[in-house]
């Protein structure tokens, strides 16, 4: 069921991204689109009764440890995507007066 | 209850909890069940067997991500205003509120604003320093006795303000195009 969830919230966070007015939920969407693809990669790497990959003695079957390194990497970097994004946020509060999609394009023209 | 019972919960959840930041309009509701939607993918991450993947989004995604979007929030409403002439024209006290202390105030509160006003005299100094997003600084000429704010060009916030000023006779809209200074 682990892909069909990805897929399904991957799903919900497009219909977000495209419906919401608010550009601080947009960005929050986004956050959700990224933790969706994280968990399908995470969901990859782990094959049917594997074991978490710290060495024991005898570890029979460990899952994939390179993407769980990789997916570490990608959350921080969403973090500071966030940040980023959040701080254009303000920027844009402060030179269009609104937050809202439809204004800000009617403003722009 | 196996763990696979708690797994499959764990998933239902984490799509009505999806659902619910689709479809709820106030942003910090949105921002707390973020916060959960996090804890629970951090859940799901221990059952897909990556618990340092897990513990890396407990404290980035539920912790430090809904930290940043909070002092966001509260820093966008801040409008903030320097003010340079020394007479208690935008002076809140108690007895006595100044009129154009009222004249920001109601603009301020049309436009869901928080406002900051920094006096800065020479004892005072350190109020300039305390911040770089300056929005707006009160001047006072001394001949004529007319109020001048000064501002950004490229601020809408700053046109608004000028058609409000126009009913109001001692305050005057000064902006400054893109690249100049305000002193």
């Amino acid at each position: 069921m682990n892909p069909i969830l990805s897929f399904i919230v991957v799903l919900i966070g497009i219909y977000g991204l495209c419906t919401s007015k608010n550009l601080i939920k947009s960005i929050i969407c986004l956050n959700i689109v990224q933790t969706a693809v994280i968990l399908l990669f995470l969901n990859f790497a782990n094959f049917s009764g594997s074991d978490i990959p710290i060495i024991f003695k005898n570890i029979e079957n460990p899952t994939d440890p390179l993407p769980q390194a990789l997916m570490i990497t990608a959350i921080v970097i969403g973090a500071s995507i966030t940040a980023l994004s959040l701080m254009l946020c303000i920027k844009i509060f402060h030179y269009y007066g609104t937050l809202n999609w439809k204004e800000l394009i009617e403003r722009e023209g | 209850m196996s763990l696979n019972t708690i797994g499959t919960l764990l998933q239902i959840l984490m799509i009505i909890i999806v659902l619910v930041i689709i479809m709820s309009k106030d942003n910090l509701r949105i921002i707390v069940f973020f916060s959960v939607f996090s804890l629970i993918t951090a859940s799901l991450y221990f059952f897909n067997s990556a618990p340092d993947v897990a513990l890396a989004e407990v404290a980035i995604g539920s912790a430090i991500t809904p930290l940043i979007f909070i002092i966001s929030i509260s820093k966008q409403k801040d409008f903030i205003v320097i003010n340079h002439s020394e007479d208690d024209f935008f002076d809140n006290d108690l007895d006595k509120i100044g009129h154009g202390y009222k004249f920001l105030h109601d603009f301020a509160k049309h436009y869901d604003l928080k406002l900051n006003i920094y006096h800065s005299n020479l004892d005072n100094i350190s109020g300039i320093f305390r911040s770089r997003n300056v929005d707006l600084i009160i001047d006072k000429s001394p001949a004529t006795g007319i109020y001048t704010l000064k501002g950004k060009e490229s601020s809408t916030l700053m046109s608004k303000l000028e058609q409000m000023a126009l009913e109001e006779p001692f305050i005057e809209i000064f902006k400054t195009s893109e690249g100049e200074t305000y002193d």
